[in-house]
């Protein structure tokens, strides 16, 4: 295979990134060049709403830079993503065009979940270290400058997943304003973080114990990773190294500090903030051991890069950490197991036949099981505004590895599963923002949901096993049931309707029975 | 062990009184016999002109710490003050050696050489003396401008370093005395070369001939009496940089400025008439002790146009020609060369020009991506800079960063700083605070299997013209853990952040001290254990306190240290129970010692490194300087052999002694022995014997004269 070289940059709310790699053969992922720049954006946007026109120059200076960077590389793709000082500014779209103007660089903007999800990525292609870590309950905890994202893996599949407003940055800057002296600094980080912690805690955690933590940061990683020879899968330290280390934040000067980790003094506080958080964390999980394996967003652009163009073999199954995370949410709100488990079936089915008639992928494919997932997750608020409490559980829940539209796409099936389908010029005079493209898409699987809702109305699971086949314009639903589908019938034959519309395509329900 | 007190000051040396120590160690080769005569001359010109230098910055800056009230002690506790009347005193004795040596020793011998220096004009014969009037009145008069002084002409300004000849001038049928003053010009030839006469050629100096014909330039007035005298002014460069916005314009000012620095020496012609010396005393200003009377002509920097005379080369050291470096033979591919394995170069033994070629040759190579190298002092029409501007035009990204900060160079560094920007390259004009002291050139080429990067490091500066006398050393890789180190070092160097961690390489003013201070007391820790422990080092100077005092542990504790340093040494060899472990050497020879080299015994797995810094403060803390290990087994034992023709050389070098004086070796038992000699002889050997290889490979089969058994 040709080698492909590949930039991956990095707008933190802290700090500018790039790094470039090369990409040779399979599983090759070489890192050959790395620069970053300190430009605190976040202060701005975390204090004032926007970037000031300083930042946005020296923004756009290094952003020029960098571009000059990958020319001289040559390289063949670049990505370059926004995370929290980008999506918070009031003016998002004004600065993502002014950049482009000015730089030529297209940013594209991470929402919270997609970036964690990158972080989460990139730890999950270190491989061995990581499969072994996760056989224990384990919490990754990524620390941003805008917020911390804590989420819980059991049975090495993800369970939970949490973001907190407790970002370095941010807490800095409440520190500033709260002009606290040095030493309540701790204390005052302490009661923000547990606050906030116990209530995650009571949600998720209950009694149980977290025994592993995996450390995403900026601040306290790289040492970490230093110490171990730059070696990831060596960075694993027990607690009590970290409280050493903590001794160690608070009893020496800034610039002492500095030099010991080798970092510059301007940095010092936030990795005091990191560790603070790191330490009050741990401890509410009662934590044993940290593995800090050093990975920056970039490597996660990268890796999430060469997955989408078939240059890596898959190392974990992501998608299914999407699906669990689904799953908890739909038992947090007491959804039924079975009738979601009946429901993705019969929708999967119909999914996969019509494959030439949709035109839509694997990715929709998964919206659409989510969606069956989570289809009844509002009836726990009520069961009379079920369209519309659904939609909001959804859209307020964070599902890790979607994009706030994807999330928009999914709470949208879920909601019109159950209220009257509307328009596209209705739905955007209801001010949400969704593009023709991902209407269309909710469309489709809508229209799939309902039927397939429409086959299980009793809610008793009569239509296991069901087979579907595409023949010219008639989709024919074969059932295997011995047991009455009058009720069903009834439903299906209301709900063919809009499936007529969408795809111009007659379902017909067949029983079969088997004497 | 006991409890010592490492840095107590009676353990140290002063640097300034260490460095003219050194200036004497040159002088010493000046007075040596066993020198071509004509080498002597050039040593001797050598010490006139590091002695300006150490006047313009060091002797001056001790000025401005008087000045500014600054009573902080020094390693070796003197104060500012103090130093300065130690300093005066030490001056005062090496200039009349130089002349001394100049008079009673250069002169005669030259005479007896067939060459006679006419000191004074009043010794011309008639005929010398009309050939002398015509040169007056055809090449000097027309680009002299003589200056009077009277009520309505101030005391004109007279250049840092520029040779003068001041006058007490009489008006016809007044009876004040004015002063005037002329410079001797600098864009004509100090030596004026008379008629050749029964075989003995003669000559004589500018100011004389300018002196004879005084008269014609003051028509209105009678001369009174004529002298030569020469200033030198405080010249250290010190600019804020925080202030300077444009650090650019900023040294061109600086530049301007430094012309109308405080006088802080005067040289006069000895028997000067007083009453001209009281009115140059008033008007510049400046104290007696640093008036310096000066027994014969004044700066003997002239020395080296005099070593430039065509003939006499018998008396001249034959000329070393830098010889091919056997692993890059001339149109060879250097990338391939290197591919094959690292390849050390030992400069100037052997050639620069691979280093050249290694630019020139990426430059316009369709692979290469980028250039990357930092650039301190360069020489004039380099054919690096051709190289890299060639670079750019070809369209490569090429970052040069130009120390402009090098020392009495700036002027020459902005024009082709701004050659090269011009050319299309990324220049960064040094870093705010810091000196950019490293030598190292990044090639990043685009092959095959992915991006492969070419790391040149060096121990001397990218100089095609001083690699000919300067003797340094260099590496060229392509290790990929060195190619990353590279790739970071220029990412700091345009100002991003540092990388998690190096490699391998070590960084000033990061680490580089503490890394050192690790190694030295690494030693120490062995030879506690009783496990054998030793340090080279070679050097150009040593004076930090930290590096000496971990040296005087590792001494205390057994490690046995030898050490190469050719400048200033604060270290004291011989104390009780803290630096009896410690040797120290130095070596004045034909070429300029200038590699810095250290080794470290290690258990056994010795290691050892080059590097751009010396052991000086200034190097760890205030520059960026690169230190980097030397790995491959071949390359290792080339340098282990360099370290130990050094500590074998019987006739250069010269041994510290307890007392602080330096001595030459003791000769007797041991066969005499030049380094430099030894290094010259060997890189010929191999160049031919490389050659040889070459014929004979391509000219002869090599039959197979036995069966080889399986």
């Amino acid at each position: 295979m040709a080698i492909k070289t590949f930039a991956a940059i990095d707008v933190g709310s802290f700090e500018l990134s790039m790094k470039i790699f090369e990409f040779a053969g399979k599983n090759s992922i070489r890192e050959i060049d790395r620069v970053s720049q300190r430009i605190a954006l976040g202060n701005d946007t975390y204090e004032n709403g926007k970037i000031s026109l300083q930042r946005m120059d020296e923004l756009c200076r290094t952003l020029k830079e960098f571009s000059g960077i990958m020319k001289t590389y040559r390289v063949d793709d670049y990505r370059a993503y926004g995370t929290s000082a980008i999506r918070e500014t009031e003016n998002t779209t004004i600065v993502l065009d002014q950049i482009e103007q000015r730089t030529g660089i297209r940013l594209e903007v991470l929402s919270n979940s997609e970036q964690r999800f990158l972080d989460y990525k990139s730890v999950a292609f270190k491989g061995e270290t990581f499969g072994k870590i996760i056989e224990d309950k384990t919490a990754i905890v990524d620390i941003g400058g805008g917020s911390i994202q804590v989420s819980l893996f059991d049975n090495d599949a993800l369970m939970a997943t949490q973001n907190m407003r407790l970002g370095v940055l941010r807490i800095q800057e409440r520190l500033n304003r709260l002009n606290a002296k040095s030493g309540q600094i701790e204390g005052l980080i302490d009661e923000m973080v547990s606050a906030q912690m116990s209530i995650f805690k009571k949600l998720y955690l209950k009694d149980r114990t977290i025994k592993n933590i995996i450390l995403v940061d900026d601040y306290l990683s790289p040492w970490v990773l230093r110490k171990s020879g730059k070696d990831a899968s060596k960075a694993i330290a027990g607690v009590d190294e970290y409280e050493r280390m903590m001794e160690v934040l608070r009893t020496r000067s800034q610039s002492q500090v500095a030099a010991l980790m080798g970092i510059a003094e301007e940095r010092v506080p936030l990795v005091f903030i990191s560790a603070v958080i790191l330490k009050q964390i741990a401890m509410l999980m009662g934590a044993e051991k940290i593995w800090a394996p050093g990975v920056a967003l970039c490597d996660g652009i990268a890796y999430e890069y060469a997955e989408k163009n078939k240059l890596l073999a898959d190392v974990h199954d992501f998608e299914k950490d999407i699906i669990a995370c689904a799953t908890n949410i739909s038992k947090r709100y007491m959804g039924s197991r079975k009738r979601a488990e009946t429901l993705e079936s019969i929708t999967l089915a119909i999914f996969d036949s019509m494959k030439k008639v949709h035109g839509l992928g694997k990715r929709e494919r998964l919206y659409l099981r989510l969606a069956a997932i989570l289809h009844d997750c509002g009836k726990y608020i009520s069961m009379v505004n079920l369209a519309e409490d659904s939609y909001n559980i959804i859209m307020s829940t964070e599902i890790i590895g979607l994009s706030h539209m994807e999330r928009a796409i999914v709470a949208n099936v879920v909601r019109f599963n159950h209220s009257p389908f509307v328009y596209y010029g209705q739905l955007n005079r209801e001010g949400t923002k969704l593009t023709e493209e991902a209407y269309l898409v909710i469309a489709k699987l809508t229209a799939i949901l309902r039927l397939a809702n429409s086959l299980d109305r009793s809610h008793k699971q009569k239509l296991k096993g069901i087979k579907a086949l595409l023949k010219d314009n008639v989709l024919v639903l074969t059932v295997n049931s011995q047991e009455d589908i009058t009720l069903e019938r009834g439903y299906f034959n209301d709900r063919a309707d809009l499936f007529q519309e969408v795809f111009s395509i007659q379902p017909v329900l067949k029983q079969r029975k088997q004497f | 062990m006991s409890e010592n007190n490492f840095r107590n000051p009676a353990y140290y040396t002063n640097r300034e009184l260490s460095w003219i120590l050194f200036d004497h160690r040159v002088l010493s080769e000046a007075r040596d016999k066993g020198n071509p005569l004509f080498e002597r001359l050039k040593f001797l010109s050598i010490t006139a002109s590091n002695l300006d230098e150490f006047f313009m910055v060091r002797v001056a800056s001790l000025k401005d710490m008087v000045h500014a009230g600054y009573e902080k002690r020094d390693i070796a506790g003197m104060t500012p003050k103090e130093q300065l009347e130690a300093l005066s005193e030490a001056i005062h004795k090496l200039v009349d050696l130089q002349y001394s040596t100049y008079n009673r020793g250069l002169v005669p011998q030259l005479l007896l050489n067939g060459l006679k220096v006419i000191r004074r004009h009043e010794d011309l014969s008639q005929e010398e003396a009309a050939f002398v009037d015509q040169y007056f009145e055809e090449n000097v008069y027309p680009v002299l401008t003589p200056m009077a002084v009277d009520s309505s002409r101030p005391f004109p300004l007279i250049r840092n370093k520029s040779l003068n000849i001041g006058a007490l001038v009489r008006k016809k049928g007044d009876d004040v005395l004015d002063f005037a003053t002329v410079q001797v010009p600098s864009v004509l030839a100090r030596i004026v070369e008379l008629p050749q006469e029964d075989g003995v050629r003669k000559v004589i100096l500018l100011e004389e001939v300018i002196e004879r014909n005084i008269q014609k330039l003051f028509l209105n007035y009678e001369i009174v009496c004529a002298h030569p005298f020469r200033i030198m002014r405080n010249a250290d460069l010190s600019i804020d940089e925080d202030e300077a916005a444009d650090l650019l314009k900023e040294i061109e000012k600086q530049l301007k400025k430094r012309q109308r620095g405080e006088a802080i020496r005067l040289e006069v012609e000895e028997g000067i008439d007083k009453r001209l010396l009281k009115i140059l005393r008033k008007e510049l200003g400046i104290e007696e002790q640093n008036i310096y009377a000066i027994d014969g002509p004044l700066d003997l920097t002239f020395l080296m146009k005099m070593y430039g005379l065509d003939g006499f080369s018998h008396l001249k050291a034959p000329k070393h020609e830098p010889q091919p470096v056997p692993r890059l033979p001339a149109g060879c591919d250097i990338f391939e060369e290197i591919r094959k394995g690292d390849i050390l170069l030992h400069h100037p033994y052997q050639t620069f020009t691979p280093v050249v070629d290694f630019i020139r040759q990426a430059s316009v190579d369709p692979e290469v991506l980028a250039i990357k190298q930092t650039l301190y002092r360069v020489s004039g029409n380099s054919p690096i800079i051709a190289a890299l501007a060639q670079a750019a035009e070809n369209g490569k990204q090429v970052s040069v960063l130009v120390e402009l900060k090098a020392r009495f160079d700036e002027e020459n560094n902005i024009v082709w700083a701004k050659m090269l920007e011009k050319a299309g390259c990324h220049v960064i004009y040094g870093l705010v605070g810091l000196k950019t002291h490293s030598k190292i050139t990044l090639v990043v080429r685009r092959e095959e299997d992915g991006i492969r990067r070419y790391v040149h490091l060096g121990t001397g500066n990218y100089n095609d013209a001083t690699a000919k006398l300067y003797t340094d050393v260099g590496l060229l890789t392509c290790s990929e853990t060195i190619g990353e180190d590279a790739t970071a070092v220029f990412n700091m160097l345009s100002g991003y952040s540092e990388p998690l961690m190096w490699n391998k390489l070590s960084l000033a003013p990061l680490w580089l001290k503490n890394r050192f201070l690790y190694l030295i007391g690494r030693e120490k820790e062995y030879a506690k254990e009783g496990r054998p422990a030793r340090i080279v080092a070679k050097m150009n100077a040593l004076c930090d306190p930290d590096i000496i005092e971990a040296l005087y542990e590792a001494s205390a504790a057994g490690v046995k240290i030898d050490l190469i340093v050719r400048g200033i040494c604060c270290l004291k060899v011989g104390i009780p129970g803290v630096s009896e472990n410690i040797t120290v050497r130095s070596l004045v020879g034909t070429f300029l010692e200038h590699a810095r080299i250290f080794y470290f015994e290690n258990d056994e797995h010795y290691e050892i490194y080059c590097g751009s810094a010396d052991w000086m403060p200034r190097n760890l803390e205030r520059r960026v300087e690169i230190l980097f290990p030397v790995e491959q087994e071949e390359l290792k034992e080339e340098l282990l052999h360099i370290l130990h023709n050094q500590l074998r050389d019987t006739l250069k070098a010269q041994v510290l002694c307890a007392d602080g004086s330096y001595e030459r070796v003791d000769k007797r038992g041991k066969e005499s022995f030049s380094a430099q000699e030894a290094f010259c002889e060997e890189a010929a050997a191999l160049a031919m014997q490389s050659q040889e290889e070459e014929i004979s490979s391509s000219r002869t089969f090599i039959p197979e004269m036995r069966h080889e058994e399986a």
